[in-house]
Parts: C-alpha cells; sequence; structure tokens
C-alpha cells in the first residue's frame, strides 16, 4: 500500500512545476465519424489528436483554416465546439508474441474476453517499407497443403499473393486451410520433425465481415488447433469505416514486429473490397475529389502501401518475411473492375477462383489458366518440382482437348491418353477444406500420378485412391516421407523406395 | 455551409488586401466590403460570410486570451502582457477572464497555442496517468 501512495507522491512532485503547451483547436462541425476542427495549427498529417471524453482522432486533411480528422472510438461524444488538442503521437498498435491466440479491434484492444495484452512494444500504423538494400529475393515456400496451389501456384515467404474471386467461391477457406497448415508445421517444428524450419504466425485481417463469419472463422481455427500461432483483427461490419480502414495497417504493423525479430509472418487481408468501400466513405465525408466509381484519386496508393509491407528481409537485417494473401470479392467474375485490376497490377500473383468449377465440384474452384505465382516457382522445394514441373501444362492441354474432344467421338490413342490424364489430375486436386495435405504425402502422390500408377483407376474412384494411398503412407511407410520431407528431393533411392511402396500397395488395392 | 471555389478565392483575396505593414487595417476592410456590397458579384453573401470567418481566425491568432482562477495583481498582468508582446509583436490584444473552473493557476491561449498552468489541468494529466 506504501509503495503506491510514494508512487502516488512522486507524480505528483513531476507535475507541480510544468506548465504544459499544447495545440488547440475547436470543433466546428462533426458527423459520420470526422470532425473538421478550426485551429490546430501545428498539427501533423496522420498525427493522432485528442478530443473531450478520452476520444481520439486522426487528422487526415490539412487545409488552409481547417483540419478533417477521422474519429476513433465513440463518436457520438464529441460535439461543436469542444476544444481538440494534438498529442505528437501516431496512431501506434501493440505488437509482439502475446497477441498470438488472441482477437484484438482495429487498435489492439482484445475483444475476446481473455484479459489485458501484456506487452511492451508499439508498433506505429504506418509504415515506410522496407526499401532494396534491406530486400531479398524470396526463395522459401509457404506450404499452404493445398496440393493444387503447392504444385502449381506456388507461394513464398515475402510474396503478395492475391486471392480473387465471386461471392462464395471458397476464398477464405483457402486462407483458413493455409493458416491451419502452418499450425501443423509449426507444431511439427516445436517437436522437431521438420528439419530447420522457421515458424509462420498468422494474422487474419477481417475488414468489414459479419461478425458471425469471423465467429465461424475463429471456430475452425479453435478446433483446429490453430489459434496458438494466429492473431485476428476484426473490424466488422458494424465497426466504423474508420476502423475498417485503419484495420489493414494495424495488421502490417503486427507483421512487422515478427519481421524486424527475424520471424516469418503471414498476413491476411479479408477483403480489400470492402476495405476500398470503407476507405471511399471515409474520404468522401471529408470531402476528398472523388474519381473513377467515387473512389478517391489515392485507393491505389493505398493498397500499394499497404501491400509493399510485406517483404523478405536480407540476412543481416534478420533474415524475417511477412507474406501476404489479400482478398479480392469480384462481381459476377469480372477481374476488369477497378479495384480488382489495382491489387492484381500491385501483388506478385494471384489465385483465381470460378464459380463454375465451385458447382461443377471443382473444389478448391482454382482456374489454371488465370491463376499465376510471379515469384513463388523459386521458392518450391525441387521434389515437388520433378513431380509437378509439366502438371500445369498438362492440364492447360486437358482444357483445350476437353473442348474439342466434346464433337468428335474418334480419338486417337495419344489424345485419348492425353485426356485420361487430365481427368485425373482435376480429381487430385480436388481437396476437402479444412483438411491440408503434407508436402511430403503431395509428392508421393503426384509422383504416383506422373508414373502412371493412376492410369489403371477408374476417375471416380482416382479421389478414394488417392486417400487409401496417403492412410498407406501414413501408417506403413512413414521413413520413407521423413525422407522425402528431410532431403526436399527425390533421388533413384527415393524413387525406387516409392515405386516398391505403390506396387505394394496396388496388390491390396480393388 | 457549402464554400465553392469561387468564394474562396475571392475571400481569400479580400484578406490579403486587408493588411498594411503586416497588420490588420480597419479602415481598408470597411472599404473592401462596401466596395463588394456595392458591386454585388456572384455569392457576394457568402464571400462576406467566408471573409468574416477568415478575419475572425485572423484576428484570433493576434488575441491572448489569459484565464485565471481569481482576479491578478495589475503588476502581474502588466508584466504578463510584456513578455507576451515581446513572443508574438506588439499588435497583440489581451483579454483577462476570471474562470474560478480552473481552481488554481493560469491558462493562457493566443492562436491555436495553449500554456497550461491550472490546477484542474494538473488533476486531468495525474487521473490519466494513474
Amino acid at each position: 500500500m506504501s509503495s503506491i501512495l510514494e508512487e502516488i507522491e512522486t507524480k505528483i512532485e513531476g507535475l507541480k512545476t510544468s506548465t504544459t503547451k499544447s495545440n488547440v483547436g475547436v470543433v466546428r462541425e462533426t458527423g459520420d465519424g470526422v470532425a473538421r476542427i478550426e485551429g490546430l495549427s501545428d498539427v501533423m498529417l496522420n498525427e493522432m489528436i485528442e478530443f473531450p471524453n478520452g476520444v481520439f482522432g486522426l487528422a487526415l486533411n490539412l487545409e488552409e483554416t481547417e483540419v478533417g480528422a477521422i474519429l476513433l472510438g465513440e463518436t457520438t461524444k464529441v460535439s461543436e465546439g469542444d476544444e481538440v488538442r494534438t498529442t505528437g503521437k501516431l496512431l501506434q498498435v501493440p505488437v509482439g508474441k502475446a497477441l498470438l491466440g488472441r482477437v484484438v479491434n482495429t487498435i489492439g484492444q482484445p475483444l475476446d474476453g481473455k484479459g489485458e495484452i501484456k506487452t511492451d512494444s508499439f508498433y506505429p500504423l504506418e509504415k515506410i517499407a522496407p526499401g532494396v538494400i534491406k530486400r531479398r529475393s524470396v526463395s522459401q515456400p509457404v506450404q499452404t497443403g493445398i496440393m493444387a496451389i503447392d504444385a502449381m501456384i506456388p507461394i513464398g515467404r515475402g510474396q503478395r499473393e492475391l486471392i480473387i474471386g465471386d461471392r462464395a467461391t471458397g476464398k477464405t477457406t483457402i486462407a483458413i486451410d493455409t493458416i491451419i497448415s502452418q499450425a501443423r508445421l509449426n507444431k511439427a517444428g516445436e517437436k522437431g520433425e521438420v528439419k530447420d524450419y522457421r515458424p509462420l504466425y498468422c494474422i487474419y485481417v477481417a475488414v468489414g465481415q459479419k461478425n458471425s463469419n469471423v465467429a465461424r472463422t475463429l471456430a475452425v481455427l479453435e478446433k483446429e488447433g490453430a489459434m496458438p500461432y494466429t492473431t485476428i483483427i476484426s473490424a466488422p461490419a458494424s465497426d466504423t469505416a474508420t476502423n475498417q480502414y485503419l484495420a489493414p495497417f494495424a495488421g502490417a504493423a503486427m507483421g512487422e514486429w515478427f519481421m524486424d525479430n527475424g520471424m516469418d509472418a503471414l498476413i491476411i487481408y479479408d477483403d480489400l473490397s470492402k476495405h476500398a468501400v470503407a476507405y471511399r466513405q471515409v474520404s468522401l465525408v471529408l470531402r476528398r475529389p472523388s474519381g473513377r466509381e467515387a473512389y478517391p484519386g489515392d485507393v491505389f496508393y493505398l493498397h500499394s502501401r499497404l501491400l509493399e509491407r510485406s517483404a523478405r528481409v536480407a540476412e543481416e537485417f534478420g533474415g524475417g518475411s511477412v507474406t501476404a494473401l489479400p482478398i479480392i470479392e469480384t462481381q459476377a467474375g469480372d477481374v476488369s473492375a477497378y479495384i480488382p485490376t489495382n491489387v492484381i497490377s500491385i501483388t506478385d500473383g494471384q489465385i483465381y477462383l470460378e464459380t463454375d468449377l465451385f458447382y461443377q465440384g471443382i473444389r478448391p474452384a482454382i482456374s489454371v489458366g488465370l491463376s499465376v505465382s510471379r515469384v513463388g516457382s523459386a521458392a518450391q522445394i525441387k521434389a515437388i518440382k520433378q513431380v509437378a514441373g509439366k502438371v500445369k501444362l498438362d492440364l492447360a492441354q486437358f482444357r483445350e482437348l476437353a473442348a474439342f474432344a466434346q464433337f468428335g467421338s474418334d480419338l486417337d490413342a495419344a489424345t485419348k491418353a492425353r485426356l485420361d490424364r487430365g481427368q485425373r489430375i482435376v480429381e487430385l486436386f480436388k481437396q476437402k477444406q479444412y483438411n491440408p495435405i503434407p508436402v511430403e504425402e503431395q509428392v508421393a502422390v503426384m509422383w504416383a500420378m506422373q508414373n502412371g500408377y493412376l492410369d489403371a483407376v477408374p476417375v471416380e474412384r482416382v479421389k478414394e485412391f488417392q486417400i487409401k494411398l496417403q492412410d498407406y503412407l501414413q501408417t506403413r511407410k512413414e521413413s520413407l516421407l521423413a525422407a522425402i520431407r528431410d532431403k526436399k528431393q527425390l533421388d533413384e533411392n527415393i524413387e525406387s523406395q516409392l515405386r516398391a511402396a505403390l506396387d505394394e500397395f496396388k496388390t491390396t488395392w480393388r | 455551409m457549402k464554400i465553392n471555389k469561387e468564394i474562396r478565392r475571392l475571400s481569400r483575396e479580400m484578406l490579403r488586401a486587408s493588411f498594411t505593414d503586416g497588420q490588420l487595417d480597419p479602415g481598408r476592410i470597411a472599404s473592401l466590403v462596401d466596395s463588394l456590397i456595392a458591386r454585388k458579384p456572384r455569392n457576394y453573401i457568402g464571400v462576406l460570410k467566408n471573409y468574416r470567418r477568415l478575419l475572425r481566425i485572423e484576428v484570433e491568432k493576434r488575441r491572448a486570451r489569459i484565464e485565471t482562477a481569481s482576479e491578478v495583481a495589475r503588476e502581474t498582468s502588466s508584466r504578463l502582457v510584456a513578455n507576451l508582446k515581446k513572443k508574438y509583436g506588439g499588435d497583440l490584444t489581451t483579454e483577462f477572464v476570471v474562470n474560478p473552473q480552473l481552481l488554481g493557476g493560469m491558462r493562457i491561449r493566443v492562436g491555436s497555442d495553449v500554456w497550461d498552468g491550472s490546477v484542474r489541468d494538473r488533476l486531468e494529466r495525474l487521473e490519466q496517468q494513474l
């Protein structure tokens, strides 16, 4: 008790002589989550300003006689004539490992009722991305556990890969699968099962989502045991446009902490279309001039500066990375709309999901023709390259032939073989949600396909064959899987073991 | 009030013309206003309103509002005014206000700058720190 009294005493001592100088202004107009303030002659751009009743704002528009600010928190407590003062601080969020396993709002306050977040470090929301000197090229993989992605559209640590598609095509599912896959790998890494594994921590930023969706995502991640490695930042649809606009930047700040401390992070921005809409609202009520589709002129810069913060840092600067998986929702498959084209041009590739494929039962509904990864192939492990090198080409040829084959009934043997192979690849790449496949099993399955072990299996039973094969390998050939995992490439020894294993499996398969 | 570009431009020009030797000139302001009213250009009421607002901000920049919890001695106040004029220039006008809500001490506001040495401010800061 006495120590508290002493503490108060010293604080009072410190206050005794001080006269504070501050810069103030007066609220002239407020509404729609913004305030126009007269005065504040010394305010900086993006500075936090303090309103009475503990409300804070962010100065976004510095005009000749007025300042336009967006309000954070309880906007109804601000009224005309209130005195506002500058704080000299930029908006910052708590960062660090204490945030893992938590659900927080835009400014890092807990929403999960698990108590206070104890951390000493804070990062500003807006930060300049690492420059050319600090960066190095992408060379380590992010194993999403989704076979179609890992084989054809590989993602590397430090890459920005867009997930784009119409509503309800499984965009968020791909992101969640990736998080679950990381959690499993992290756990295996902690147990020492994976050689030189660098854990990948995940940050899921939900912008403008329904609260029920966020709750469902949280429940899935908890059930799959992924939450200990994950932070969820939630700015749901009921939150203010200000909070929705700032949430991705808060996520980027939390990710940067991992990068600066030599660790790897993965951020999912779900989704940037709603983020752009929130920013449009903020800009319009601040009376900034509007451009195409009423988006402000700097909506491109909004996303480019956000995504530019994903990077892989050179070894001498810690060697950490931030990988970004932004999500964009298109309307009726229109990838040439304003925001989708912007984000496509910023990112290092995209995974395009198609409604048609989704309803044909090809899930994940990845369109092979429109999806690319511009840098990820450098990060693929050699074993995957060996077995999946030609898959994308095979699939593309299959699609073309399939369209022609509909007209003619007589097909030559080569065409027939190609069609059969294509149908089997399509079947192999179908995958249940929340069920990531470890990379060594992917290699084994694709090796079996490349070496003709699936040719005798009827198309409708390919999936069954694959699942049984995976079961068989997990239970009977664990050492073979471990060898693929550790060596990361297929040599003659492993290939002969694979051949023996598959021959044995085939005798049991009927 | 909605202010268009024309209003903003005209009122800003009028403000620029209201100074002689860096100080607001009441004579010039009166003649500017009279000539505007006589000519009656488009949106002239809007221009006048915005001009009035700009003038008010300009006047506030040169006015010190000194709030104290109780009446200040004449000697103290004259010393205070002299110090303020040294800092902000000779054309500074001062206004003394007694505000018992400060509880003690003094609060001076010049334009957007505020020096707060009042007991109320210290208590508020203490509350925030605790």
